[in-house]
């Protein structure tokens, strides 16, 4: 019950900012793909480059869209607006209220993922996407929606919030397997940034694209993430002193 | 009944919140009186569990209130002194965000909403967002949004900050009308008179302990009903006494430079904290 008021709460903020949100979803993978996929017209792996970028720019598209769902407005709502007191003081149970801001986040971060499946569809380049590939995204998106709750929480200000996506967006985004394979990177640095959930994700999406089974290991990470996470984020709520 | 036992909040090495005991019986209205700084608002944040006390406990009907005690939070309601909602908002959607939050079903947010909106006088301006708003409307719609629930407790951190002459004796009827109704109210100030006006007894509190607790009329009483301000070369100097004729006798002494009045809470708290406030 608590979850669905978050939803409507978040389906509110969607409404009222719909036309903000799109085009924050779009213009920067846009752009990727433009310069990259047709811009700079090159190959990877004998199939045209933009055939390995549209996977990508998805999973990074569900990445942002959920990351900055929650990290900038929690911030605000927490130590702007003072209106996470009015949650806390509800009798809405705390672990609902998490669940509700997760999986809203997601289907935020699923919102710009599939815009840029959209927008690339008429592309026709032959790439597969089933009802998994979208499993993948929306786990994508819980992830990111869960780790921006922890740092909206451990915000001080709620300029931190961009900081946040300079520290860890923005290097997820060109790094984890979006732009080029994670199997061109030195060895020890390829390692650590291929159990990065970005790259994970990337890389099922990718495998069910161009019709392989994306297999259990990146699931079974993503999940990891998702549990080590929501787990933070749930102690955080009921536990941190000085919320 | 609303109990805090041993209730101590620290923030590093600075104790805001020093051991405090009190009880406050149901329907009663409390007053939480203190300079800028004192702790009140610590104290309704620990009550409404944004805060976890370092120390001690508080217990609703004989039941520990914590984070988790959806039964018991749900008798409580709050008025921040800051405007804690939702900037964005219109006033239409931050009655239903609450009414959500509490478990109400629409049927029920829709009447109240109507009803509250109107008595506040912000109905015409439900579609409005938040941010939009002047303060004294946010104000009234943190009042509205608070009553919709229906609380047992109503915890208020200075309801009337920033508010008009007028507007603030609006409020204050307006709390009468709802403690009629059995409702235990908890509120914070810094306006004396706010308080004397509206509590069946008051919590001195300074720098986080607890100073004197009694009816204000008790409190008025202990320290002398009457006064004498003397204009010294050091300042204004008040004396206090039990009986007019006392009182009478040292203005008469006191030369042309004093004045005689009633004592106030103003006067108990100032003695108290060796303070000016208000």
């Amino acid at each position: 019950m608590g979850i669905v008021t978050v939803l409507w709460e978040k389906w509110v903020e969607f409404r009222r900012d719909f036309f903000k949100i799109t085009a924050a979803a779009l213009i920067t993978p846009v752009m990727y793909l433009i310069i990259f996929g047709l811009g700079i017209q090159t190959t990877s792996h004998g199939e045209p480059y933009l055939h390995f970028l549209i996977p990508g720019i998805a999973a990074m598209a569900t990445m942002t869209g959920s990351f900055s769902a929650i990290a900038q407005n929690m911030s605000v709502q927490r130590l702007y607006e003072k209106a996470l007191d009015q949650v806390m003081v509800s009798p809405t149970p705390l672990w609902q209220f998490i669940l509700g801001q997760v999986i809203g986040g997601s289907l935020r971060g699923m919102y710009a993922g599939c815009l840029i499946l959209l927008i690339t569809w008429p592309i026709r380049t032959g790439l597969i996407f089933t009802p998994v590939s979208f499993v993948i995204m929306f786990l994508n998106g819980t992830v990111f929606s869960t780790i921006a709750l922890v740092l909206s929480f451990l915000a001080k200000s709620y300029t931190d919030a961009p900081r946040y996506t300079s520290y860890i967006i923005m290097p997820m985004s060109f790094l984890c397997n979006t732009f080029f394979s994670t199997d061109q990177m030195p060895v020890g640095f390829r390692q650590v940034i291929s159990v990065l959930p970005l790259s994970q994700s990337c890389e099922m999406i990718r495998r069910i694209a161009n019709g392989m089974s994306p297999g259990a290991a990146g699931f079974l990470i993503l999940a990891g993430y998702l549990l080590v996470f929501g787990l933070i984020a749930v102690v955080f709520i009921y536990k941190k002193k000085n919320l | 009944m609303l109990e805090l036992k041993n209730l101590t909040k620290k923030f590093g090495d600075f104790t805001a919140v020093d051991h405090l005991d009190l009880t406050i019986g149901t329907g009663e209205f409390f007053g939480l009186l203190g300079p800028n700084g004192a702790g009140k608002t610590t104290i309704i944040s620990m009550l409404s569990t944004v805060l976890l006390p370092t120390e001690g406990e508080i217990f609703i009907d004989g039941q520990r209130l914590d984070r988790k005690a959806s039964v018991q939070k749900r008798k409580l309601s709050v008025i921040t002194q800051e405007y804690s909602m939702r900037q964005d908002m219109t006033m239409d959607e931050v009655m239903e965000y609450q009414g959500r939050l509490y478990f109400l079903p629409r049927r029920v947010i829709r009447q109240k909403s109507e009803e509250l909106l109107e008595f506040a006088g912000l109905k015409e301006f439900r579609k409005r967002t938040v941010r939009h708003l002047s303060g004294g409307m946010k104000r009234k719609l943190m009042i509205c949004r608070a009553l919709m629930i229906e609380p047992e407790i109503l915890l208020l951190d200075e309801p009337t900050a920033g508010m008009d002459a007028l507007s603030r004796r609006q409020m204050w009827n307006l709390l009468r009308q709802v403690n009629v109704n059995h409702m235990t109210i908890i509120l914070t100030t810094h306006y004396i008179e706010e308080a004397q006006a509206l509590c069946d007894r008051v919590a001195l509190i300074n720098r986080g302990k607890l100073q004197k607790l009694d009816t204000p009329a008790a409190l008025i009483e202990e320290l002398g009903a009457f006064a004498v301000d003397v204009t010294t070369q050091e300042g204004l100097v008040s004396r206090y006494f039990k009986s007019r004729e006392e009182a009478i006798r040292y203005l008469e002494g006191a030369g042309l430079e004093a004045t005689f009045r009633g004592t106030t809470l103003e006067d108990v708290f100032v003695d108290c904290a060796g303070r000016k406030i208000g």
